[in-house]
C-alpha cells in the first residue's frame, strides 16, 4: 500500500511537470511532421509565418502557443482567434495594450507594435490559426490585413 | 485511504505550483516607497536623462524625443531617423559627463543606414538647439543590418575617464554574433566621445576585429552603470528563458553566451550543458526565473536611505521595479517595488537625487521614500 502510494506520488510529480518536457520535443521535432499532416500547413504563408513566430511572439507566447498564464495570454486554443479575428489582426498588424480577457481569464499587459509589413501580419496569422490546437482554415490575406485600420 | 488521497491532492497541486513560472525568491520590500506620475501621456519612454536646467530630455520607442520641462511637453525635431521594428526604435539617451560646456546628447538606436535590409544598432552624438537637434555625428553603426526583431540592446553610460561604453545585443544571431570579436553583436563597446576607438581597447590591430568591442559573449544588455565606488562598468542582461544576469564588465572577457548559461530555450531544451567555463566570466546574479531586465542604477541619493548603495533594475516581464540589496557584489537580498506598476522601461536617478522610473503606458514616475521599517 505504502509503495504504491509512492508510486503514485512520484508519478502525479512527474505529471504535472509533462508540459516542459512536451515543450522540449514539440520545439525540436514536431513542427516538421505537423507541416506534412495539414494542407494549411503546407502554405507558403504558414511557414512565412512561422519564421516570424519564432522571431517576434516566441518570447512571451512561447513555442506551445501556450503564453505564461497571468502575463501573457494564450494563442493556441484562444476565444480571440474564432471570436475576435479582426481584433486579432489588430493586435498583430498595431499592438495591444491594457485589459483584457481570453479565455476568461483576465490579462493587463503591453505589445508593443513590431512594424510588420502587411505580409508578415497576414503570415504569422496563418501560422497561428493553424498551429498546436488551432484549425481556422480561412486563410488571412494581405487585403483583408490592408483593410485593418487603426 | 481518505488521507492518502488527500496526500496525493496535495503534492499533485504542490509540485502543479513548482512548475508553474513564479518567482519564490524575491520578498516584499522592508520600506515604503511610493510613487507619483510626473509626465503621463507617453507610450513606451524606453530612455530619459536631466538636463541642467531641470528638465527631462526623453526617448520614445516610435522615435519621437521629447522635453519635459515646468509641466509641459515639448517634442523635439532633427532627431535620428529610426528603423522601428520589433524591439528596434529610439533606445537610450546620455549626455556628456561635461554637458555643461559642450552640450553634447548622446543617443542609441536602431537605423536602417548603410547596405542590406533591415537594421542594427547606431550610436550619434547630437547638440540641442532651442527645439531642435543639430550637429549630429554616427558615431557607431552596427553591421550587418538584418530584419530579425530581437536584441538590439542598447544602453550608453560614460565611466570616469571619459569613455563611452554601450551594448549591442546579439540581434536574434546567436549562433555567429556574440563569440565572433570580427562580428558586431553580443558585445560591450568602448570608443573616446567623438568615436574615436581608444587604442589600448583589448582587441585593436587584431584581424578583423571590431576594435570598438570591449568585452563580448552577451546576449542583450539593457542596463549599464558606472559603479560610483569602484570605477567599474556593470551590465545586465536578458537571458532566454531564465538565466538573466549581472555583469562585471573587464577589458577583452568572454561572458559565455550562449555557450555558457543559466538560461533554456522558451519552451524548454537546453542551449548549453555549461553554467561556467573556466576561460569565461561568472556572472555575480543570475535570475531564474527571468524577469526581463531593463535600466539599471545604482542608489547614491540620500532621499532613499533604504535604497541607497544598492541596485534597481526595472522588471519588464513581472511589471515592478526590483531593488537588490548588494554588498560588494554579493547580491543579499531582492525586494519588489512598484508592484504591478506595469512594464519597467528605465530608471535613473537626476542629478537632485530624485529617482525617476519610466514605466511603459504610464509614464514617468518619481519615487518617494515615507519612512523606513524593519533592519536593512
Amino acid at each position: 500500500m505504502k509503495i504504491t502510494t509512492i508510486k503514485l506520488l512520484i508519478f502525479i510529480g512527474l505529471l504535472s511537470c509533462k508540459t516542459n518536457s512536451e515543450n522540449k520535443e514539440e520545439a525540436e521535432y514536431i513542427p516538421q511532421e505537423k507541416i506534412a499532416l495539414q494542407q494549411d500547413q503546407s502554405s507558403e504563408s504558414y511557414k512565412r509565418g512561422k519564421l516570424v513566430y519564432d522571431d517576434f511572439c516566441v518570447t512571451c507566447h512561447l513555442p506551445n502557443g501556450k503564453g505564461i498564464p497571468g502575463n501573457f495570454p494564450p494563442l493556441d486554443g484562444t476565444d480571440w482567434l474564432t471570436d475576435k479575428r479582426t481584433e486579432s489582426i489588430h493586435a498583430v498588424k498595431y499592438g495591444l495594450s491594457g485589459p483584457i480577457t481570453v479565455n476568461g481569464v483576465k490579462y493587463n499587459n503591453v505589445m508593443v507594435s513590431m512594424g510588420l509589413t502587411d505580409q508578415e501580419v497576414a503570415d504569422v496569422m496563418n501560422y497561428i490559426n493553424n498551429s498546436w490546437s488551432n484549425a481556422i482554415k480561412k486563410p488571412v490575406t494581405i487585403e483583408e490585413v490592408k483593410a485593418v485600420k487603426k | 485511504m481518505k488521507s492518502n488521497l488527500l496526500l496525493l491532492l496535495t503534492v499533485g497541486i504542490f509540485s502543479l505550483t513548482a512548475c508553474a513560472q513564479k518567482d519564490t525568491t524575491i520578498q516584499p520590500a522592508q520600506t515604503t516607497i511610493e510613487h507619483e506620475v510626473v509626465v503621463d501621456g507617453l507610450d513606451i519612454a524606453w530612455g530619459m536623462t536631466f538636463l541642467p536646467d531641470g528638465s527631462i530630455l526623453i526617448t520614445e520607442k516610435s522615435g519621437e524625443i521629447i522635453r519635459f520641462q515646468n509641466g509641459n511637453k515639448q517634442t523635439l525635431t532633427g532627431g535620428p531617423e529610426v528603423y522601428h521594428r520589433g524591439q528596434g526604435g529610439l533606445l537610450d539617451i546620455i549626455l556628456h559627463p561635461n554637458y555643461v560646456e559642450n552640450g553634447w546628447i548622446y543617443m542609441a538606436y536602431a537605423s536602417s543606414e548603410g547596405e542590406g535590409d533591415g537594421g542594427n544598432t547606431a550610436i550619434m552624438r547630437t547638440k540641442l538647439n532651442g527645439n531642435q537637434f543639430t550637429n549630429s555625428e554616427v558615431l557607431y553603426k552596427a553591421t550587418p543590418n538584418t530584419t530579425r526583431g530581437q536584441h538590439f540592446g542598447s544602453r550608453m553610460v560614460f565611466d570616469k575617464d571619459g569613455y563611452l561604453y554601450f551594448t549591442i545585443g546579439d540581434r536574434g544571431n546567436h549562433n555567429e554574433n556574440p563569440q565572433d570579436i570580427t562580428r558586431d553583436g553580443g558585445k560591450t563597446y568602448r570608443i573616446h566621445d567623438d568615436g574615436r576607438i581608444p587604442q589600448d581597447n583589448p582587441f585593436v590591430g587584431q584581424a578583423g576585429a571590431k576594435e570598438a568591442v570591449y568585452s563580448y559573449g552577451h546576449r542583450n544588455a539593457q542596463g549599464i552603470i558606472l559603479h560610483p565606488e569602484t570605477g567599474e562598468v556593470w551590465v545586465h542582461e536578458h537571458g532566454p528563458q531564465g538565466g538573466d544576469e549581472i555583469n562585471v564588465i573587464k577589458k577583452g572577457e568572454n561572458y559565455g553566451w550562449p555557450a555558457v548559461t543559466f538560461g533554456e530555450n522558451y519552451g524548454g531544451g537546453a542551449i548549453s550543458d555549461l553554467t561556467t567555463h573556466p576561460d569565461m566570466e561568472d556572472p555575480i546574479h543570475v535570475w531564474t526565473p527571468s524577469i526581463a531586465p531593463s535600466g539599471f542604477t545604482y542608489v547614491t541619493s540620500d532621499k532613499y536611505p533604504s535604497l541607497k548603495g544598492n541596485l534597481l533594475v526595472g522588471a519588464l516581464k513581472f511589471q515592478y521595479l526590483e531593488h537588490v540589496v548588494i554588498d560588494g557584489t554579493d547580491v543579499q537580498r531582492r525586494e519588489k517595488l512598484l508592484e504591478d506598476i506595469g512594464r519597467v522601461r528605465d530608471v535613473k536617478q537626476a542629478p537632485d537625487g530624485t529617482i525617476y522610473v519610466s514605466v511603459e503606458k504610464l509614464g514617468i514616475v518619481k519615487l518617494i521614500e515615507k519612512e523606513v521599517s524593519g533592519t536593512e
